[in-house]
């Protein structure tokens, strides 16, 4: 058992399994009161149960922490709501949210149906607004608190049939940057985690479309052969970083996103100015055409190229 | 007046005032026929109106271009599927889509509600989704399209007041680097636009706001609000995008403004720290300060002297 969180109260969503879990143990290690919240659904977001989250509680408390269940689903406000009131009625208080519940429900974008594109989009970006709202309006009146949210190199990069996780995932980057601007001055920090790791949920993506998407040349986050690095990612490798960046020490770092996988943790930046194409006055489409490829267009690398029609 | 939309059949979503407007305008001038859609709502996303989609339309025409008003409400699939429909009915095809149609509900974190929330998300966000997943439907068949979205520096940087319109535009990028890779072997592409112009969607951000995010410190987050950029600057870079030539251009996202196109790139892991097997905290809370978040810049730092 380490002190760096002492006396202080997480929330940790999605924390029955995986990367979640393994961040309320390391939480609670340290000292933290943790809400452990988890629907138990499966990955795809239907069904629920106690079990794993109430697994996870006992996990905790046999080691001597300190931990409670909740069974809410994120998706709703009422739901976020609940979930930080349980904090406050059991601990007392609250101190640091972490945002790790999601579910996936893959499908190439002419295939998508509505309730795929609403269920991912509800339980990852309304879920981490239901929590972190309520959660914002304490640490801005204590004038101190934590947010860590799970972005993905699905969305930050794009990965094939993922149209919805890729849109809730970079969106969910998008709220971070927002939402740092706005509680920074309060004393808040929030940052995102685009986590790597070889959990219930990347195990549902196929080792056939992986191969797919590599034969044909479209680049992608996760497909392919894995790399050596790849292959040594265990959830509970991303909680350390997690479990530093909520702690007072890292009062200075807000707004940024941190990609953690295995022993390898990087700061992501956002986009940036690769190259620029300047004109004094607006550009006509014949003037772009000459302009275009030679300039900005050079060595550009379309990530899923045409193909040829099968026969 | 040109020709390289010629025989082109285009749908742009918030057409009626604004960017919309401009990038109607513009694929129409290049010879595409334009079907102008927009609700005709007021900023925050209220109300109904056909004039400015009339009102395009008719500029669109008296210039001897093609063009129909459309006032489908995008943000739900059936607007989505009718609108592309519809399309079909006048036109007979569709090869370009433009999804610019947005609204603003600024507000603290603390204090936004949930209307405000689902209100930009569905508008931005599904509204992006609902029109592209019916265009892509046919894109495939026909093994060629274009589709081109909007999102913002507001979510790919960051702004204050905004985390509902800053989720909703960041994922709008996300969508669209998946959508270029689920798309791409079908000879379709597309491609994201962050633009700076001047509109009734920017001059609804009230002075002092915009002074207190010009006083923060330097991390290059500030939005410039640039009096001299043009809603119609952005026009041409998207018609160029539209055209056969541009084939080659896919996944990727353009800061535009006046007469400034610029190529952003895909996030970077730009610091790295590196072990065989699992960091421990004690290790973390040694070397992330020196390394990894070493004069990292607080974008919103608290008051130094509380006092």
């Amino acid at each position: 058992m380490g002190d760096l969180l002492k006396d202080k109260v997480a929330i940790v969503t999605g924390s029955g399994r995986g990367i979640g879990r393994g961040i309320a143990l390391l939480l609670a290690r340290e000292g933290a009161k943790v809400v452990v919240n988890d629907l138990g659904g499966s990955v795809d977001g239907t069904g629920d149960s106690a079990a794993p989250a109430d697994l996870v509680v006992s996990e905790i408390k046999e080691a001597g922490g300190a931990a409670i269940a909740n069974y809410n689903s994120v998706a709703s406000m009422e739901g976020g709501e609940g979930i930080v009131q349980m904090a406050l009625d059991n601990f007392g208080k609250l101190d640091i949210v972490v945002c790790v519940a999601g579910i996936l429900r893959d499908r190439m974008l002419f295939n998508m149906t509505e309730d795929e594109w609403d269920s991912v989009i509800a339980v990852h970006l309304k879920g981490t607004f239901s929590v972190t709202k309520p959660a914002s309006i304490l640490f801005r009146q204590q004038k101190s608190g934590r947010i860590i949210a799970f972005s993905s190199g699905s969305g930050l990069f794009g990965n094939s049939g993922q149209a919805n996780y890729g849109a809730a995932k970079d969106g969910i980057a998008g709220y971070i940057r927002a939402i740092a601007r706005d509680l920074g001055k309060y004393g808040v920090t929030a940052n995102a985690i685009s986590p790597g790791a070889d959990s219930r949920m990347t195990q549902t993506v196929p080792q056939s479309a992986r191969d797919i998407r590599s034969a044909s040349g479209i680049t992608s986050a996760g497909g392919g052969q894995p790399t050596p690095l790849e292959l040594n990612r265990d959830p509970e490798d991303v909680a350390p970083m997690v479990g530093w960046l909520v702690s007072d020490e890292a009062k200075d770092v807000n707004g940024h996103v941190f990609h953690c996988q295995g022993g390898q943790i990087s700061l992501v930046n956002n986009p940036e100015e690769d190259r620029t194409l300047r004109k004094s006055s607006r550009w006509t489409v014949e003037e772009l055409d000459a302009m275009f490829p030679g300039t900005l267009g050079v060595d550009m690398v379309n990530p899923a190229p045409p193909q040829e029609v099968k026969k | 007046m040109a020709n390289y939309l010629d025989g082109k059949v285009a749908i742009v979503t918030g057409a009626g005032r604004g960017i919309g407007a401009g990038v109607a305008k513009a694929l129409a001038s290049e010879g595409a026929k334009v079907m102008v859609c927009d609700i005709g709502a007021t900023l925050d996303g209220e109300g109904k109106s056909s004039s400015p989609a009339d009102q395009v339309v008719d500029e669109i025409k008296s210039s001897g271009g093609e063009a129909s008003p459309n006032f489908t409400d995008i943000s739900t699939m059936e607007g989505g599927e009718s609108l592309v429909q519809t399309t079909l009915d006048t036109y007979g095809k569709l090869d370009i889509v433009v999804t610019v149609a947005g609204i603003l509900r600024d507000r603290m974190i603390f204090n936004m509600t949930e209307q405000e929330w689902d209100d930009v998300i569905k508008v931005h966000l599904k509204g992006t989704f609902a029109v592209c997943k019916y265009a892509s439907i046919l894109y495939r068949q026909q093994r060629s399209g274009r589709i081109i979205t909007f999102a913002s520096e507001s979510g790919l940087i960051g702004n204050t007041g905004q985390a509902n319109y800053a989720a909703a535009k960041s994922g709008i990028a996300g969508f669209t680097k998946v959508a270029a890779k689920d798309l791409g072997r079908y000879g379709v592409t597309a491609n994201v636009i962050c633009p700076r112009a001047n509109t009734r969607m920017t001059q609804s951000v009230p002075d002092t706001s915009r002074q207190l995010r010009e006083n923060r410190p330097q991390d290059r987050e500030a939005v410039p609000i640039d009096t001299e950029t043009h809603a119609d600057d952005i026009g041409p870079f998207v018609a160029y995008l539209a055209t056969d030539q541009a084939s080659f251009i896919n996944g990727q996202t353009f800061l535009v403004y006046g007469g400034t196109i610029t190529k952003l790139s895909l996030p970077r892991r730009t610091r790295t720290i590196f072990k065989q097997g699992r960091w421990s905290l004690d290790e973390l809370r040694d070397l992330a300060p020196r390394h990894l978040t070493q004069n990292l810049i607080n974008p919103s730092p608290p008051p130094t002297d509380p006092q």
